[in-house]
């Protein structure tokens, strides 16, 4: 087990090194810390906890790139890491171009530590297994709820970040969440599922309080009944409707069709073999009406709660509110120092690494879509006709993040300002600029939360990584919906 | 360097002597993973990871947890034992655990290789540099991924279980394109022995694709014959492997294949297994809870014949586990990494000459759930997409969204390839071929 000495030494000796042809090195240990529970059925699934500690070096040689991660941490170690990843960069160097530039920062000697009331590690073990069998118990109490899955997931990172410009780093990052569903099945074609608070639930930095701040027990009957009523109910037939989104499903669409296609990195191409490119491509910047008006999103990692919530990114720049689309207009992109230098700005602090042993790339941090007014009953009370969607089921983009099909569990018809029948795997689909232009209307700040999502894939190797998005409800006119039945 | 067999195993049975279980049952896992990434024409992400960690499942009074680290030390194992003991000891007897698998002899198969596992950096720049100075003098630029992993693999228990297994795998991706919009192509290869792997001539089809799918047209989306080139039939099939062949949702009454043993299921001409000891691509020959792993036939000339196990699915299917458990800290189920499926006799010209009108497609990407109850999925075509008249490639086309149902669309395979590909994807690897299929469903011009 390295003690905090044997880190100290491992990163400084790292912030120290001097090597023929080296500009830049940092060094990151990580320790990790989850808890996974869940029981489906109410009989336990999946219970377990995993450590993971380790450290990567990552420096720059000849102008090009290295990475090397090794488990453990003491000086041995990352002198032997920095071995190797100097020899890899000096590998890279044969096939690059001009020398990697990096926007420039004032290092950072810093601290942070997620806010929490609660540590869910100290909670114990039986409370949460019984927290979870009430949920079961009382999920189970509307007739017809065949099957049922109820689950937590607890996190906590330990950061030491230092660098050869002299930032020194440390940071614990905390997340906590949970949630529910029930399914309702007739034979293996009638099925109804719903889930609470969204699908793969609720995850938020925090403590305890994030699972009992849920109302998850409140939630059960609903969540049941409404599993229980879409065996029976019509799929939704296709049409173009104004559709209104739920919270989570706008949360959703932000993620995949504005955060996707904001990471600079894949902007200039570094996904193009595996996650894809991006239409939105720089010289856009500035110019593009990329949605109507009233939709403003900023990234914003020191936005209190979100998954993409810190105090620093994994190139130590401090989390900072950055507007990507400002009343509509694109106007920057998530960045790192890398390719903040090559566009020609400030980095907007998003370089994250999912573990010790992965090299950071540009991720979403806390994607914020600004609420607007009123609430989702007055949205709905205003609309005449339309479809509200609610929660996600499903979801598909292309690879330049322009054509996508997404799905909910539930949808709702809304006649004359109040919501009526009910469908099942209700679809809809668009393209992006033309979708997020449609949006004329976005509930305010009483229906806003940032919803976590706990496993945005990208990179080789694949990179689990949490990301958050604030929404709120919102509406968008002249959609296709529904698909041919 | 992978730890030594004897070292692993030293280590393992101090931890089954220490551990405070009736019951104990170790995974030993060891990855080394070297990873070079290129675009624009240039290296970009070159990297060296390397993690073991062992996972812990642990039996006291009839409860069962389990518990990992990566902190091998003596401290570190009996802290991971001491966590999995203390997990067990707050929750409830779990009546419905099967107990941990009994000693059997897994067949050996050969896996490792040194020229992978000594790959270096400076080999895989120089293997990148045979692409770009093909893909340059074109005017296209190519993008990809160059990696090596090596693996080790010990599964023990207080049985008696006892299983040794190390491999090695090479895999090389290209994308190639003129931008982003007017010329894609794309390759792939895998292997176990990284000199199978033909750096220049992958580049070539990369490269030739992209050079021949510049100005694509648009085509009105709807119900078109394709040819689809394996890495697209692999990608289907994967999400086969999730709705319709694990044991578990299948025990549950809610796989695809519940309840459809013995039904016709797709076409005659389809026969799917998996198959670990493939000579192409040797898998693992047991599973992470140590039974020796089987070859499974998963649909049979058109019927549905099985599904995969692992000892908990299996127990609750009244059944025998097939070898085919995911670490114990899944809770996925168990899985089919090893999927083939059977070959036919066309070749890809036969197949496109054959062709009245029709979609010639590369791969697919995001494919999705669309109803996971119909195997019905969501995605695009990517890569290559081509137009077919009158048995010809005419013109390459723009990406449309598909929406297949794939066991209804393997029910309209008119063609199978004879030539078979290993296809990775994720932990999975599938060795398949090209098939040719009727009335495939696009929904949506993707660029418009």
């Amino acid at each position: 087990m390295a003690t905090p000495r044997d880190i100290e030494r491992a990163g400084e000796r790292v912030a120290n090194v001097k090597a023929a042809g080296l500009t830049y090195a940092d060094f990151r240990a990580v320790r990790l810390t989850t808890e996974d529970l869940s029981l489906i059925d109410g009989k336990p699934d999946k219970i377990d906890r995993k450590t993971s500690f380790g450290f990567g070096v990552r420096v720059l040689v000849d102008g090009a790139w290295g990475f090397a991660a090794l488990p453990g941490c003491d000086e041995d170690l990352a002198r032997q890491a920095l071995d190797t990843a100097i020899a890899i960069a000096r590998a890279s160097a044969r096939l690059a171009a001009a020398p990697v530039q990096l926007a420039p920062i004032t290092p950072v000697r810093g601290e942070y530590q997620t806010p929490f009331a609660q540590d869910p590690f100290a909670v114990p073990l039986p409370d949460k297994v019984d927290l979870m069998r009430r949920l079961d118990a009382a999920l189970r109490q509307t007739p017809g709820i065949t099957g049922t899955e109820t689950f937590m997931s607890f996190r906590r990172e330990e950061k030491w970040f230092y660098s050869t410009e002299g930032a020194l780093i440390t940071q614990t990052i905390l997340h906590s969440g949970g949630g529910m569903s029930a399914a309702a099945m007739r034979s293996r074609r009638e099925v109804g599922e719903r889930s609470y608070p969204t699908s793969g639930g609720q995850h938020e930095s925090g403590g305890y309080e994030v699972i009992t701040g849920m109302n998850l027990e409140a939630a059960c009957a609903q969540t049941a009944q409404e599993a229980v009523a879409l065996l029976d109910a019509p799929v939704l037939g296709e049409q173009t409707a104004t559709l209104i989104l739920s919270g989570d499903l706008v949360s959703l669409q932000i993620h995949e069709s504005i955060g996707h296609p904001l990471e600079l990195d894949r902007v200039y191409g570094s996904e193009r073999n595996f996650s894809g490119t991006s239409f939105a491509t720089p010289e856009k910047r500035g110019s593009l009406r990329y949605a109507a008006e009233i939709v403003t999103v900023l990234s914003d990692p020191s936005a209190p709660g979100g998954l993409g919530t810190f105090g620093f990114d994994d190139d130590g720049v401090p989390a900072a509110a950055k507007p990507l689309i400002q009343n509509g207009l694109l106007v920057d992109y998530l960045s790192s120092r890398e390719t903040a230098a090559r566009l020609g700005t400030a980095s907007t602090g998003a370089m994250r690494a999912e573990s010790w042993m992965n090299l950071p790339l540009v991720r979403m941090t806390n994607m914020n879509l600004a609420p607007g007014s009123g609430t989702l009953a007055e949205m709905i009370a205003e609309t005449d006709r339309g479809v509200l969607i609610a929660t996600p089921a499903s979801w598909s983009i292309d690879d330049r993040r322009e054509n996508f099909q997404l799905g909910g569990e539930i949808a709702y018809e809304i006649t004359g300002g109040k919501l009526g029948a009910i469908y099942k795997n209700p679809v809809y689909s668009g393209s992006t600029v033309e979708f997020w232009n449609s949006c004329d209307k976005i509930a305010g700040p009483a229906d806003y939360r940032i919803w976590g999502t706990p496993n945005c894939g990208k990179g080789q190797p694949g990179q689990n990584m949490r990301t958050g998005q604030g929404a709120a409800p919102a509406r968008f006119r002249n959609v296709k919906v529904g698909q041919t039945v | 360097m992978l730890r030594a067999r004897d070292q692993v195993f030293a280590l393992l049975e101090a931890a089954l002597a220490r551990s405070p279980g009736e019951a104990t049952e170790l995974v030993y896992h060891e990855n080394r993973e070297a990873t070079t990434r290129f675009a624009e024409n240039l290296i970009h992400q070159n990297m060296d990871s390397t993690d073991a960690r062992v996972i812990v499942r642990l039996v006291k009074d009839g409860k069962v947890a389990v518990a990992s680290t990566n902190d091998l030390s003596d401290a570190g194992l009996a802290q991971v034992l001491d966590n999995a003991a203390q997990i067990a000891s707050l929750l409830e007897p779990d009546a419905s655990f099967p107990g941990l698998a009994d000693p059997a002899t897994a067949t050996a198969v050969r896996a490792y290789f040194e020229s992978t596992a000594n790959d270096s950096p400076a080999a895989r720049a120089d293997a990148i540099r045979q692409i770009v100075d093909l893909a340059k003098p074109q005017g296209i630029q190519t993008a990809g991924l160059y990696q090596v992993e090596t693996q080790a693999i010990a599964v023990a228990n207080s049985k008696g279980v006892r299983h040794w297994h190390t491999e090695t795998r090479a895999e090389l991706s290209i994308s190639a394109s003129e931008d982003a919009t007017t010329a894609q192509g794309w390759s792939i290869g895998a292997a176990r022995d990284r000199t199978r792997l033909d750096a220049a001539q992958l580049g070539h089809v990369a490269i030739d694709k992209a050079m021949r799918s510049r100005n694509p047209e648009a085509i009105p989306a709807g119900d078109y014959t394709v040819i689809l080139e394996p890495a697209a039939v692999g990608q289907m099939l994967l999400f086969l492997g999730f709705l319709a062949f694990s044991g578990k949702s299948f025990a549950q009454g809610r796989g695809v294949l519940s309840g459809k043993i013995g039904e016709k299921v797709t076409g005659d001409n389809i026969t799917i297994y998996d198959d670990a000891f493939l000579p192409e691509y040797p898998g693992v020959p047991f599973d992470f809870e140590g039974t020796p792993k089987q070859k499974v036939a998963l649909i049979e000339n058109g019927i549905a014949r099985g599904v995969v196990h692992d000892r908990r699915s299996a127990r609750q299917a009244g059944v025998a586990s097939t070898g085919h458990a995911l670490p114990p800290d899944n809770a996925r189920g168990p899985y089919p990494k090893n999927l083939v499926m059977s070959p036919g006799t066309a070749s890809l010209d036969e197949m496109i000459a054959s062709t009245a009108r029709g979609i010639l497609v590369t791969h697919f990407w995001y494919l999705n759930y669309l109803n996971p109850m119909k195997a019905q999925l969501t995605g695009s075509t990517r890569d290559g997409t081509f137009l077919i008249e009158s048995g010809k490639i005419t013109k390459p086309i723009r990406n449309l969204r598909a929406t297949p149902a794939v066991l209804e669309v393997l029910s309209r395979a008119e063609m199978i390839g004879r030539d078979r590909v290993v296809y990775p994807q994720y932990s999975a690897v599938m060795y398949v071929p090209a098939l040719k299929i009727a009335a495939f469903p696009f929904v949506e011009d993707t660029e418009s």
